[in-house]
């Protein structure tokens, strides 16, 4: 069973990811600040991390950036998932290493799933 | 100097009231969406049965408020290009393209779609390669996705969308020809209006926010380009010229 980390401020949307990854059979473990998320990045031994972007104290640049530079981490798949769409957010996430930037509200959970599932593949 | 230094300051003044409506959209633009994901989400954990079955007047019902939903986030999305757009005219990012492989990777996108409708999406390549041309790139894919994604939801089942470019002397050729709605002489002259949608466009497909059109031209005239179009009962062309050297 893979461990995937919610990163999600808006506990509404987390509870709805979570829900429908555990159903999935996935572990899910969550995190609400940037700051959580780090950690739980670093302790937990998370196989795909899913990503909002803006989060309170450390955003979601931060935590890819850090993911990408550590050498522990630098191999997990990162899913940037957030509601911003503008091409210079989408350029950043590409070049500080996001696997695949998906705006929230343009897709359903399942077509999510599919897509964790094709990279855990 | 006087006169001078008070347009400069009054143009300052300007482009910040220009940042703020600009914030301000984005930062509702957000908001709204995180709201509209979670609605679209729900109602599709119901459409699914994950939370138990559901009658077939409830799916009814459910469905409207989904699609509802969904019209809702394109229409989201397209007051954010069209705000990024208006910001972009501003400080437009040129850099020389070539058109003919945005072209191609544009219409990959809706190949999907395409098949969807069992529509024949065909790209007439040039027989030379192309110029490339300064444009901004990102702004010019809004145009292209536009052209083809409009040219796709106006057709018929087993219809055909045909699309060309080629290079003429100073200027980038490009036309998209369907086999789709026609556009009445009543609806020609207000195509590119922001909001107007025609009626044949809102019985063929109820979701549109009659943006996409006025976006594009907006985009294509910053280029110092040209848009227009040619229906009859057969279907629409529309067409598109990019200067060389704009």
């Amino acid at each position: 069973m893979s461990k995937i980390l919610v990163i999600e401020d808006d506990s509404f949307l987390q509870s709805l990811e979570a829900s429908k990854l555990t159903k999935e059979k996935f572990e899910v473990i969550t995190a609400s600040t940037g700051d959580d998320g780090m950690k739980k990045i670093n302790e937990e031994g998370v196989a795909l991390i899913l990503l909002d972007l803006m989060l309170p104290n450390f955003d979601g640049f931060d935590i890819l950036k850090k993911v990408r530079e550590q050498e522990t981490t630098k191999a997990i798949p990162v899913i940037v998932f957030s509601n911003l769409s503008e091409e210079s957010a989408m350029q950043k996430a590409e070049q500080l290493g996001a696997t695949k930037f998906m705006v929230k509200s343009n897709f359903t959970l399942e077509e999510l799933v599919t897509e964790i599932k094709a990279i855990l593949k | 100097m006087d006169d001078i230094l008070k347009i400069k300051a009054e143009n300052e003044e300007l482009k910040n009231i220009n940042l703020v409506r600009s914030d301000l959209i984005s930062i509702s633009a957000h908001q709204l969406r995180t709201s509209l994901s979670a609605s679209k989400w729900i109602l599709k954990m119901f459409l699914d049965k994950d939370l138990g079955d559901i009658t077939s007047e409830q799916e009814n019902l459910l469905n409207k408020a989904y699609e509802s939903t969904e019209r809702m986030i394109m229409l989201t999305n397209e007051m954010i290009t069209l705000n990024h757009t208006e910001d972009k005219i501003l400080s437009f990012n040129f850099q020389d393209v070539d058109l003919v492989e945005l072209l191609e990777q544009t219409i990959f996108e809706f190949y999907g779609e395409s098949h969807k409708k069992e529509i024949e999406l065909i790209f007439l390549k040039p027989s030379s390669i192309l110029n490339k041309v300064s444009v901004d790139k990102e702004m010019i894919r809004v145009v292209f996705q536009n052209l083809v994604e409009n040219s796709i939801k106006y057709s018929n089942i087993h219809g055909k969308v045909v699309i060309s470019i080629s290079q003429n002397e100073d200027e980038i050729d490009l036309s998209v020809r369907d086999t789709g709605i026609t556009i009445s002489n009543d609806d020609q002259k207000h195509i590119f209006e922001k909001f107007y949608r025609t009626e044949n466009a809102k019985q063929k497909d109820a979701i549109g926010s009659g943006l996409g059109l006025y976006t594009t031209k907006k985009i294509v005239e910053n280029h110092k380009g040209k848009i227009w179009f040619e229906s009859d009962e057969k279907g629409t062309t529309f067409f598109i010229t990019l200067p060389l050297n704009n």
